[in-house]
């Protein structure tokens, strides 16, 4: 079993990219969750032809865990691709990291994580240390940082490298940096800059999503591109994406390395001209 | 971050509790998970039971489970205070934690709730664990939270009524109920009082009744134990206009000038009183001549910077000699209190002198 996270920062396409892949990994017959961890909950939605599925952390709070069956929190979308979404509580409210953690407890307390790949995507810009939990507790094995040549975006993913990089020290390292995935924002010089980031943490650039209108005209009709346009030239994109994943045995012995913020600035002017 | 944290007195929680459960009718609430509360309570009883305090406080805690965490406490916190509420007591205080303050529960706006429709005081205190700051942090909030007890005008129908019109009255805030010393040093300090005509009026808040608290504007002079930020003096300027000594005298000249301040604030001539002390001083430093000629110098060990003013003056006084080749005396952790404490220093210093 893969257990992959797609860690971002919050608006940069995370749910998009982690639909299309899971679509394009399900065409090559493999069994899929797709655990949503945003707490908009609109990760699997596309999966699910529109619906907004309950989460279930709002079933914990309606129903209280124990009375909770894997019916009422897993459902079946496209290609048989099954879905979660955790959710999260009010704004400002409680802590949505430690509730994503419980979600994953009472999802393996249902014997409901299973499969051959296991999709987390899972919000990276929360000041919270609660949302590197999945990859502390062992959930996320594979990180896999989605990030555009937008600055913050940049920013967030270093810092999502930057828990790796500690997690990585310790005696018995459980996850690994797989890979940078580029969901392109159409900045000028986007693809040497991520490329050239992605070379400095020590790690590589698993994809280069190019922006497509395809993408919206897909989402508007609730499907994916896999399932919208699965002759488009942007169906190939997400299905190279998935084969690179699905190759990929990242080293646990190579350490990411984090770039200081001066790095990461001079990074950005050397590629952003004002 | 707070500067100043101080790990080994425990967190905001437990200053706060030092306070707060010094109120004799009234239950404390900390909000969060029980081993908040555990680690306060094991700190705080520890201290006590080693200042012979046997009683058993009312503290609670409304347990915040995974599930508080994740969705909020408010709820929880809402049932211990109901809890509490049914029990007998005059007031009850909410200590809030780095949980709570963490995942964002509004402490102010659940006791406001219960304010609007209940005549018991349901009191917050600013604490939020480390987040909060130190122990000190909280022990500071406690008192002013606790100082929202004081009532409008002073009750002059029990019996504090005919003393409050005899002889002039003094509240002592912020006593530091964990201190071993605290009642030894409150004697010190009423006993300069009575030198002056003057009296206690209040502990606050040491072993006090909350219908006692309604006395404070009794009094016409406030003295603080201790206030290094100079918070709990500008608090209780504000609220009551009572003017305030930050705080107790230490030492020989600092004793005599402690007089002279509160006989001022009071109206009272302390020429007298003055000259009492300086003699019972005098009487003190004679009863140490054996000390005269002797040699010591200072050690603090690395925890406080000496005041080497204060403890020079003493060594002056006694005829003692500093050499750093003298025996060497430890500083106290504590500055003795009035002459009385430094009696009891220099008591220490003979035993290491001769020892
Ligand atoms: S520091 Fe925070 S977590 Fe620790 S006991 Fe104090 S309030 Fe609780």
């Amino acid at each position: 079993m893969k257990q992959i996270a797609l860690y971002g920062k919050g608006g940069i396409g995370k749910s998009t990219t982690s639909a299309n892949l899971s679509a394009a990994l399900s065409e090559k017959s493999l069994d899929i969750l797709q655990i949503g961890c945003d707490p908009k909950h609109d990760s699997t939605r596309m999966l699910m032809h529109g619906q907004w599925i309950p989460t279930v952390l709002d079933l914990v709070r309606e129903k209280g865990e124990g009375n909770i069956t894997t019916e009422d929190v897993v459902f079946s979308g496209y290609n048989n691709i099954r879905c979660v979404e955790a959710g999260g509580p009010e704004p400002g409210v409680g802590c949505a990291g430690r509730g994503i953690i419980a979600t994953f407890q009472l999802l393996e307390k249902l014997d409901a994580l299973y499969g051959d790949v296991i999709v987390y995507d899972v919000l990276g810009d929360v000041v919270c240390g609660g949302f590197a939990m999945p990859m502390r507790e062992g959930y996320a094995r594979e990180v896999y940082l989605v990030t555009s040549g937008d600055f913050m975006a940049l920013y967030a993913a270093n810092n999502i490298c930057k828990a790796i990089a500690r997690l990585s020290k310790r005696s018995k390292p459980c996850c690994t940096l797989g890979g940078v995935i580029c969901n392109s924002q159409n900045i000028e010089g986007e693809l040497g800059l991520v490329s050239e980031f992605a070379e400095k943490i020590n790690s590589e650039l698993t994809g280069f999503i190019p922006r497509s209108q395809i993408v919206r005209v897909s989402e508007v009709n609730k499907k994916t591109v896999l399932e919208y346009a699965p002759e488009s030239e942007q169906a190939d994109v997400y299905r190279k994406l998935a084969e690179k994943i699905m190759n990929t045995n990242p080293d646990p012995d190579k350490k990411p390395t984090p770039l200081s913020m001066d790095e990461l600035e001079t990074l950005a002017q050397k590629y952003i001209k004002a | 971050m707070h500067k100043n944290i101080s790990r080994h007195d425990g967190c905001t929680v437990t200053g706060a509790l030092t306070v707060t459960t010094f109120l004799r009718d009234s239950a404390t609430i900390v909000h969060g998970p029980k081993g908040c509360c555990h680690q306060a309570v094991s700190v705080l009883h520890s201290s006590m039971l080693y200042n012979e305090c046997f009683d058993i406080p009312d503290i609670f805690s409304s347990a915040m489970d995974e599930k508080n965490i994740i969705f909020g406490g408010e709820d929880s916190l809402n049932d211990a205070i109901k809890e509490a509420l049914d029990e007998d007591f005059r007031c009850i205080f909410i200590i809030g934690t780095c949980i709570s303050d963490t995942i964002g529960d509004d402490i102010e706006s659940v006791c406001a709730g219960f304010n609007e429709k209940d005549s018991v005081p349901v009191i917050p205190i600013n604490a939020s664990g480390f987040l909060g700051g130190s122990f000190e942090d909280g022990f500071i909030s406690a008192l002013k939270g606790a100082s929202e007890i004081i009532g409008e005008n002073c009750n002059f129908s029990d019996k504090y009524s005919d003393e409050c019109q005899i002889k002039p009255l003094v509240n002592i805030i912020g006593e530091k109920n964990l201190e071993y010393e605290v009642d030894a040093n409150f004697s010190e300090i009423k006993r300069l009082l009575n030198l002056l005509g003057a009296d206690v009026n209040l502990r606050f808040i040491r072993n006090i009744t909350f219908d006692d608290i309604q006395n404070f504007n009794c009094a016409s002079l406030n003295i603080i134990r201790e206030d290094t930020t100079g918070d709990i003096k500008r608090h209780f300027e504000k609220l009551t206009n009572i003017p305030c000594i930050s705080s107790y005298p230490y030492g020989i000249s600092n004793t005599l000038e402690f007089l002279k301040e509160a006989g001022e604030y009071l109206n009272i001539n302390p020429d007298l009183a003055i000259k009492h002390e300086i003699n019972y001083q005098k009487e003190m430093f004679e009863s140490f001549s054996d000390l005269r000629g002797e040699k010591i110098s200072f050690d603090s060990f690395g925890f406080q910077k000496a005041d080497s003013n204060l403890f020079t003056e003493i060594a002056r006084h006694t005829g003692i000699v500093l050499d750093s080749d003298g025996v060497t005396i430890p500083i106290p952790f504590f500055t003795p209190v009035g002459t009385g404490g430094v009696f009891h220093m220099l008591s220490q210093w003979r035993r290491f002198i001769n020892g």
